[in-house]
């Protein structure tokens, strides 16, 4: 076998000149089992593997010493979580207004037992009825001419 | 640009960083604390990520200036770099498996490499181990491509030298 290109490529080694392709080239060439004596020499020089490493356990310690300071990623934000907290606003809002709605109906009418405020209901009823007599009746028609009937009076 | 994740993009290159480093401190420890440093200062230069051309040079050139400096500073502390790359050791001449022959010829070389001079050597390992061209390597040590290929050359040429040496001499 001729090993003229080999020996060609080695002499430009040595000088420098040898591109990143013929460098693998050699590389290649050495790493093979059959290599003739006089170039036997120069096989560990081709065959320095990238065989010092650090553990795995380095990375998760500086993973570790960054994380501490690491900021959060960028997120994937859709419109409607983007809008999220305006939604939310809005639902206070709205929560607000129907709790303030509602609150009006018994401020209105206040808390008292419904029983007392049915008999009072109905004790103002008939006493209404009661002062309005048949003649008083009859007078609400013409009022202008008859005098003013007296303010009906409200007992408490 | 496309956007560049730690832990996708950085964590990845920590061997690499590691070899070069190691190549220059020697020592594995260092070169561990080495990378470990160079891993936290890209990271609190992350604001800048998307300004460079290429996150693995700006890895590498931060990597090789914390190596020199602590390379440095243990010389200032008169530290032996002794530790890791003692004298050749002899027995292997004696050991008839050609595997285990191989092995102590390519710690050989790897003793060769590192005892250029720090430039020839960092270039040697980004070129001949790690495969990268001219213009990446110039980029990582802040120098010209012509200033790449003359390392390059003179430590191709020493350990050349050194291989004539040991067949002439042998060990």
């Amino acid at each position: 076998m001729d090993y003229k290109y080999i020996e060609q490529l080695l002499e430009r080694y040595w000088q420098g000149e040898t591109t990143l392709q013929e460098e693998s080239i050699l590389r290649a060439f050495f790493c093979q089992p059959d290599i003739p004596e006089h170039l036997r020499k120069y096989q560990p020089l081709f065959v320095l593997e990238k065989e010092e490493s650090l553990g795995d356990d380095f990375d998760g310690r500086i993973l570790g010493m960054i994380e501490e300071e690491e900021q959060p990623k960028a997120k994937i934000v859709t419109l409607t979580s983007r809008l999220m907290p305006l939604f939310k606003a809005a639902a206070i809002v709205a929560i607000i207004l129907t709790l303030g709605n509602a609150a009006q109906a018994p401020w209105n009418y206040g808390w008292d037992d419904p029983k007392d405020e049915y008999a009072k209901f109905h004790q103002q009823n008939t006493d209404s009825v009661n002062l309005l007599n048949p003649i008083q009746a009859e007078n609400v028609n013409d009022s202008a001419l008859a005098p003013k009937p007296e303010a009906p009076q409200y007992i408490e | 640009m496309k956007k560049i994740s730690f832990r996708n993009d950085v964590l990845p290159l920590k061997n690499e960083l590691f070899r070069l480093a190691l190549r220059i401190t020697l020592n594995r420890v260092e070169a561990e604390d080495v990378v470990q440093e160079t891993m936290i200062k890209v990271w609190n230069r992350r604001d800048r990520w998307e300004e460079l051309d290429s996150i693995a040079a700006f890895c590498l050139t931060i990597c090789r200036n914390i190596a020199i400096d602590k390379m440095r500073k243990m010389e200032n502390q008169n530290q032996s770099l002794a530790d890791e790359h003692d004298a050749p050791d002899q027995s292997y001449s004696s050991n008839p498996e050609e595997q285990a022959m191989q092995q102590d010829r390519i710690q050989l070389v790897r003793r060769l490499i590192d005892n250029l001079p720090e430039k020839q050597r960092s270039v040697m390992q980004l070129r001949d181990i790690e495969g990268k061209s001219y213009k990446e390597i110039a980029q990582v040590l802040d120098i010209s491509e012509e200033q790449v290929k003359i390392n390059i050359f003179r430590a191709r040429q020493t350990i050349r030298q050194k291989f004539i040496e040991t067949e002439k001499y042998g060990l």
